[in-house]
């Protein structure tokens, strides 16, 4: 394989991990967000600094970056996702632009809008694979969980699940707090793939495609994330010579997804076995009630 | 002295029209309680359409304000029918609607960059901007005292439509309870039409005034999520609520952009939207909703 096809693989492994963050928040526990840029900006010029200034080992790097990130996420969902309605959505998007504000502006620490050079270029294929695997089983055991089942309660019927007994609010703020983690440690995988990193990389646009891979794989599903990123990142690639277009597609695959379509491609179901299984089952009845009818 | 008094004038004036937007937002989220994130896109319609009339058809101010307003009012009500009406009739999920209108947002955004081009354009020198003397006290441009006026009339306007008229009347019945208003006999598809228009109308006239004072870009409608800040301050559905929230966020704005340094103009308005959030959640005028079960 050449080298371009690896940084691909490369590339899709660390928007995984992102995606999967987002996938818990949006797609598990029902809270739409427009900033989770922010928080691999965050993870990002953690390992960046860490890593360039102070000689630390990439791989703790990585995590202290997903932790501030989550640490910062955590902060954040306290105050807005107490309430009920669209608080944390405009916060959200308030937080990306802050703390792209905030970087651009700290000049002795992130060296501001030009950018951060020189970094390692720790992320090599077995480390962003590696981490990919970890935090996906990760999230399928915690997806299973009596917290994932938590998470699902507060996304279809809050109501209930607060009459039940769940702290809804609790759940939803640790919900964010493990998404922040996973865009952190992603953001931190990609400065290392990048070698540099920059305010830019971390702007609206990279938080809507975050959201829209989630939504276009299906909302509730870790597969259908998983499946959504991969084909948005080849369509990205394919549709490199027209790059102008690529936000254009992005918009308007949210809303026909929604219009038409709007569990994504996979629903809240997970590509399993079964699932495959069921499929086929299906497609086999529905041809005998045919045959039947004849 | 001088200068607190000009930044004063400038904030309200930065504030009115941001209340114009909040204005228009808060309405329709009070209806369907969804955040119609595809209210900056009309407000770039509003500012395209005014520019266009202006150059290449040579209207007047008035003529071409007035395409604006009409263009943007039915760019809404037009979103409204494709993107939103297919979701809200099939499931009571309002996400579904939210994550619709930030597509819309993007596909009316980069429409404007495939076809007419990212450049900024000014609007032709139509709206006067010289200096005004306010009785000795402060001198200030003429354009912030016109946005500021303009943007009062409008707001008296609304309030006028939502207390005089019958259809203001539904709305305000449709914004405690819109199944209860269907029931009682409102046409509910034309009642969020109006709605979205008048919100798209509005979001018209803010972005004339604000192509006026940033210029004109397709990007120009990410200034809505101030007008979005503002809402949430005041207390998200609250109309009057949305309107001194966009007054204390002029203000604020402002007051920074002088006396600071206009580089902290956005994060001095996300640190009033936490610090709401935390001292009172519901904003100033919001009603802490009970849900019913």
């Amino acid at each position: 394989m050449d080298g371009y096809v690896l940084g691909i693989i490369n590339l899709l492994a660390i928007n995984c991990i992102a995606a999967l963050g987002v996938s818990l928040f949006t797609g598990f526990t029902g809270v739409f967000t427009l900033g989770h840029a922010g928080y691999m900006a965050i993870g990002a010029y953690t390992a960046a600094i860490l890593t360039v200034e102070h000689g630390v080992h990439f791989i703790p790097a990585i995590i202290a970056g997903g932790l501030l990130a989550m640490i910062l996420a955590y902060l954040i969902g306290l105050p807005t996702l107490k309430l009920v309605g669209d608080y944390y959505t405009i916060a959200s998007l308030g937080l990306g632009e802050a703390i792209r504000l905030v970087i651009e502006n700290w000049q002795s620490l992130t060296r501001g809008a030009r950018g951060y050079p020189g970094i390692d270029n720790y992320t090599t294929l077995p480390v962003s694979l590696g981490f990919l695997l970890v935090m996906g089983i990760g999230m399928f055991f915690l997806v299973n969980s009596s917290y994932g089942r938590a998470f699902k309660a507060c996304r279809d019927d809050y109501v209930a699940a607060s009459l039940l007994g769940f702290n809804t609010a609790r759940y939803r703020v640790l919900s964010l707090a493990i998404s922040g983690f996973y865009c952190g440690v992603s953001g931190a995988l990609l400065a290392g793939f990048m070698s540099f990193v920059q305010p830019v990389m971390f702007d609206m646009a990279k938080s809507t495609e975050l959201v829209s891979v989630v939504v276009f794989g299906g909302l509730g599903s870790m597969s259908g994330c998983l499946i959504g990123t991969t084909i948005l990142t080849l369509i990205t690639e394919l549709f490199r010579p027209i790059s102008q277009y690529r936000m254009l597609i992005y918009g308007l695959v949210l809303v026909l997804v929604m219009v038409l379509r709007p569990e994504g491609i996979m629903g809240t179901n997970e590509l399993s076995l079964r699932y495959i299984k069921s499929i086929f089952r299906r497609r086999k009845k529905m041809s005998a009630t045919e045959e039947g009818a004849r | 002295m001088d200068t607190i008094i000009q930044q004063i004038i400038n904030g309200l004036s930065l504030g009115s029209v941001y209340a114009l937007i909040a204005v228009g937002y808060s309405l329709v989220y009070s209806i369907l309680l969804f955040s119609n994130f595809a209210h900056g896109g009309f407000l770039v319609i509003g500012g395209y359409i005014c520019y266009f009339a202006l150059r290449s058809a040579g209207m007047n101010i008035w003529l071409a304000s007035l395409a604006a307003l009409v263009g943007a009012g039915f760019s809404a009500v037009i979103v409204e029918r494709l993107a939103y009406k297919p979701i809200r009739e099939r499931t009571p999920i309002t996400l579904y609607m939210l994550i619709a209108s930030m597509g819309m947002s993007i596909v009316i955004e980069n429409i404007f960059v495939v076809t007419v081009g990212g450049r900024f354009r000014a609007l032709p020198p139509v709206i006067p901007m010289q200096p005004v003397n306010l009785f000795g006290l402060a001198t200030t441009s003429a354009f912030d005292i016109l946005s500021l006026v303009t943007a009062m009339v409008f707001l008296v306007g609304l309030q006028l439509f939502l207390v005089k008229t019958k259809w203001g009347l539904a709305i305000r019945a449709a914004s405690y309870n819109l199944r209860t208003a269907g029931l009682m006999g409102v046409n509910v598809n034309r009642l969020i039409g109006i709605v979205f228009f008048v919100a798209g109308l509005l979001a018209g006239v803010g972005g004339i005034f604000l192509s006026v004072r940033y210029t004109l870009y397709p990007q120009l409608g990410m200034i809505t999520t101030k007008a979005f800040v503002a809402a949430v301050i005041g207390g998200l559905g609250s109309l009057p609520g949305a309107v001194v929230g966009s007054l204390i966020l002029g203000l604020s704005e402002m007051l920074t952009a002088g006396f600071i340094s206009s580089q902290f103009r956005d994060l001095v308005v996300f640190m009033l939207l936490i610090i709401t959030l935390i001292v009172r959640p519901t904003g100033l005028f919001g009603k802490s909703v009970g849900e019913k079960v």
